[in-house]
């Protein structure tokens, strides 16, 4: 598999900027987000701070990025980052269209609204989980609550269904799908909190409340601290010094996941921080 | 070396001193990458702490028996007793410091 020096995740003013400098700077890069970069620029009204494009528009700021990173060679991926696994010398990303590795990683996707549930960070790994498909078989004559987010997570439904004795389904889309056997499916329910009562992972809801023996929250995205397990948070955001360095070595952030100002411009900034520092970073693994 | 064990072995095996399991199964994507860490360790550790592995799927009361309900999960036994456990993949300098804490 083809190591690369520089992963970058997000396709914002961060990930691009990040990107291009560390194609300035020689390195081989892997960006991986969105062609089309992100929907926060694009869908901005008017920016009347940045730099050089003067009372701009989200629409032609976002062709402006993603016409420079076309002109600097820099090469979008379309893809989904599900984990980042610091192996050492190495990080090893693990993405809905396959497996890739890098000697770097540079962790720019911005801010998702998404907030746990009360009761789902303290009870995970303690019967609350985020895959299905790894921990169907320890369900084998058990219960599960699956809390879903998109019609994908029916076939992750379908698996755990196969050990467990019974699984409830609750969709928080709009759901047409046939599951059936022993799958019940529960729509238009609004989970509200979780907590664990006598070895049973209890969910509430708007309507009903649901108790079985571990609880499958399957979000299309998740924190940051998940995304790259052993990751230090600093509230929301991810913790950075100076050089955006994290505190796994190699790993860098850049962009609104490190915090506010939430600004195009500082972002891009940071992108450009951050490239300099995984170089300076490679420079120092190529010594060892 | 991590060595994998069964049900069986487990329950015969000398328990004495500090041992870690890693709970696991083949199918799941973060067990395989905590499996070369876990390796790693027991090298770096080696003489200290045993290491062991056991697949949930092949042996699912002995994780049920540890209250495994997700994976991976590194269960650390001191004398054969259950003294702390880390559920999902951690860096390596991370799962040093859960294990040398235990120490």
């Amino acid at each position: 598999m083809e190591r690369f020096d520089i992963a970058v995740i997000g396709t914002g003013p961060a990930g691009l900027e990040a990107a291009i400098t560390a194609k300035v700077r020689n390195k081989t890069v892997l960006l991986l987000g969105q062609k089309t970069s992100s929907d926060k620029v694009s869908k901005a009204h008017q920016i009347q701070n940045y730099l050089g494009l003067p009372n701009v528009t989200g629409q032609d700021m976002s062709k402006a990025f993603l016409d420079h990173a076309k002109e600097m060679g820099v090469e979008i991926t379309d893809d989904k980052v599900n984990a980042v696994y610091s192996m050492g010398d190495y990080f090893a990303l693990q993405c809905h269209g396959g497996d890739y590795e890098a000697k770097s990683v540079i962790l720019a996707a911005g801010m998702s609204a998404m907030k746990p549930f009360p009761g789902e960070m303290e009870n995970l790994g303690r019967g609350v989980s985020y895959c299905a498909t790894c921990d169907a078989a320890l369900y084998k004559g058990r219960t599960a609550t699956i809390v879903a987010y998109s019609p994908e997570d029916e076939e992750e439904a379908e698996f755990l269904a196969e050990r467990a004795a019974s699984v409830t389904y609750l969709p928080q889309y709009d759901y047409n799908g046939s599951l059936g056997g022993n799958i019940t499916v529960v729509p238009k329910v609004k989970p509200q909190s979780i907590e664990m009562t006598d070895g049973q992972a209890v969910l509430k809801t708007d309507v009903d409340t649901y108790s079985a023996d571990g609880i499958f929250i399957l979000r299309a995205q998740v924190a940051p601290s998940q995304l790259v397990p052993g990751l230090t948070m600093d509230g929301n955001h991810v913790a950075v010094d100076r050089n955006m360095a994290t505190n796994i070595a190699g790993l860098y952030a850049c962009g609104d996941i490190t915090g506010t100002p939430y600004q195009y411009i500082k972002a891009a900034g940071e992108g450009n921080v951050a490239a300099l520092s995984a170089v300076s970073y490679l420079a120092e693994l190529a010594k060892k | 070396m991590v060595k994998k064990i069964n049900q069986n072995e487990f329950n015969s095996m000398d328990k004495s001193g500090v041992s870690v399991i890693d709970f696991n199964a083949t199918w799941c994507g973060p067990c395989k990458m905590l499996a070369p860490v876990l390796e790693e360790l027991s090298e770096d550790m080696a003489g200290k702490v045993n290491f062991y592995a056991v697949d949930t799927d092949e042996n699912p009361e002995l994780a049920s028996q540890f209250g495994i309900m997700n994976i991976p999960a590194v269960v650390l036994l001191k004398d054969g007793q259950k003294v702390d456990m880390n559920v999902g993949f951690v860096p390596k300098p991370a799962l040093a410091d859960f294990i040398n804490k235990n120490l």
